[in-house]
């Protein structure tokens, strides 16, 4: 491919994974700043590396780009030790469970816990358990374009789905058996 | 099959990365144990749980309109803000990213002069041929045999294309692939023609009425054509007459 039509195809797949792209570094940074410097990070990478895209599923390239940018980034900022941990976060509390007066009150609440629940849980997991339930279960990616993102065989992917799948579920069961129902 | 073995196996049945033969084994253990069965309906949960309360963020605006206007502007390119969202309806986010592509089309044609109008879609389209033939293989299922075709698209996608073989016309079936068009997954039939490589994206009903019938792009052509009742695009380069007659066999063929 010529310069202008590697660009024009960089642009194109940044511009059409870029929720996807998004997502995957807000869920594995932790806020938006860094997660969009990020993703901006990859498509820099992306358009003066895109002679290295050697065919095969290009939204999996990207991706992997994308989080390679963000693991810069996490060893960056794990280095320089000034990480906040986002479930720590009174804002997304705020954000997630809005005060209101109207009616269905307890349906909102039960609603913006259980996302504030859920979202604790998943931020508590070790980043790759994370990274792995993010690309199958919101993304939606298939195990080989998941292996392609991570850079792992298959077989890690596999392994490290169903793993994550049970610590989750694990979790989320002991935290539901030792709270207090809803309401009280 | 006992439970070991189908425990090993649930997360590929689950997922959909297991083969039909053993996927038949996987449910007729399934039948008779309610242990796996219980198991599976976790997993099912589990992901209901984050599909409907983990947040898929959305990328900001500003994140957006920093990668676009960094894009060089290019005369065959229509810069495009699609909004694909997975939490709308299938056919809502059809019609937003339409209404949004057809709406930076009208605007972007406005300010300028030289670029000829292409629909989100339809550059999805070439870009995808594009990237076909820029890969090592353009298929994901080798294939001259459509009874071997067909089956490898189902369970992997909800259109099920009607395949058919043409090689004593000269179009001879290589294979299948599944490809992005926007934000969906898509079966593409790929026949040979000679030299030219032919790709057929088997569409979607509500996508195919904003593609115009012809569209030309530097030297390919996408022209609609109806798969039995399937509106489908073809993507090639090969000449006009060849085309028309390959169009023929696909809409005839029963």
């Amino acid at each position: 491919m010529n310069p202008a039509g590697t660009q024009a195809f960089v642009d194109d797949l940044a511009l059409r994974h870029l929720d996807a792209a998004y997502n995957l570094g807000r869920w594995l940074l932790g806020n938006e700043q860094d997660a969009a410097d990020a993703v901006h990070d990859a498509y820099v990478r992306a358009a003066r590396a895109s002679d290295t895209y050697a065919g095969g599923n290009a939204r999996a390239w990207w991706l992997a780009i994308v989080r390679n940018c963000c693991l810069a980034r996490l060893a960056v900022r794990n280095k320089e030790k000034r990480n906040v941990a986002i479930d720590k976060n009174p804002q997304a509390a705020e954000h997630w469970m809005p005060r209101t007066e109207a009616d269905d009150v307890e349906d909102r609440a039960d609603s913006a816990k259980r996302q504030q629940l859920i979202t604790q849980h998943l931020q508590n997991l070790p980043e790759n358990f994370r990274e792995v339930l993010i690309l199958r279960e919101i993304e939606e990616l298939s195990y080989r374009e998941i292996a392609d993102v991570l850079q792992t065989p298959i077989g890690t992917v596999m392994s490290r789905l169903a793993r994550a799948r049970a610590v989750l579920q694990k979790n989320l069961t002991d935290n539901i058996n030792t709270q207090a129902p809803y309401g009280l | 099959m006992d439970c070991k073995a189908a425990h090993v196996l649930m997360p590929l049945y689950f997922d959909g990365e297991l083969d039909r033969a053993t996927s038949r084994e996987f449910e007729a253990h399934l039948d008779a144990c309610a242990d796996c069965r219980a198991a599976l309906i976790e997993l099912d949960a589990l992901r209901h749980t984050l599909r409907e309360d983990a947040p898929r963020y959305k990328a900001p605006d500003a994140l957006r309109a920093r990668i676009q206007n960094k894009a060089p502007a290019s005369s065959t390119r229509a810069s495009s803000r699609r909004t694909s969202s997975r939490w709308l309806a299938l056919a809502a986010s059809w019609v937003l990213a339409f209404v949004a592509g057809g709406a930076m089309v009208t605007t972007w044609q406005r300010t300028s002069t030289t670029s000829v109008a292409q629909t989100q879609l339809t550059r999805d389209l070439f870009a995808s041929h594009w990237r076909a033939l820029a890969a090592t293989s353009p298929i994901d299922v080798v294939s001259t045999d459509q009874h071997t075709v067909k089956p490898w698209f189902a369970g992997k996608i909800a259109i099920a294309p009607v395949v058919h073989d043409f090689a004593g016309q000269g179009y001879a079936l290589i294979g299948g692939r599944i490809d992005y068009v926007g934000s969906e997954r898509v079966p593409v039939l790929v026949y040979r023609f000679g030299k030219h490589l032919i790709d057929v994206f088997v569409l979607p009903q509500n996508a195919a009425t904003s593609i115009d019938q012809r569209t030309q792009s530097q030297g390919y052509v996408l022209a609609m054509v109806n798969l039995d009742g399937q509106p489908a695009a073809i993507v090639t380069d090969m000449g006009q007459s060849e085309l028309e007659r390959f169009k023929d066999l696909l809409s005839t063929a029963r």
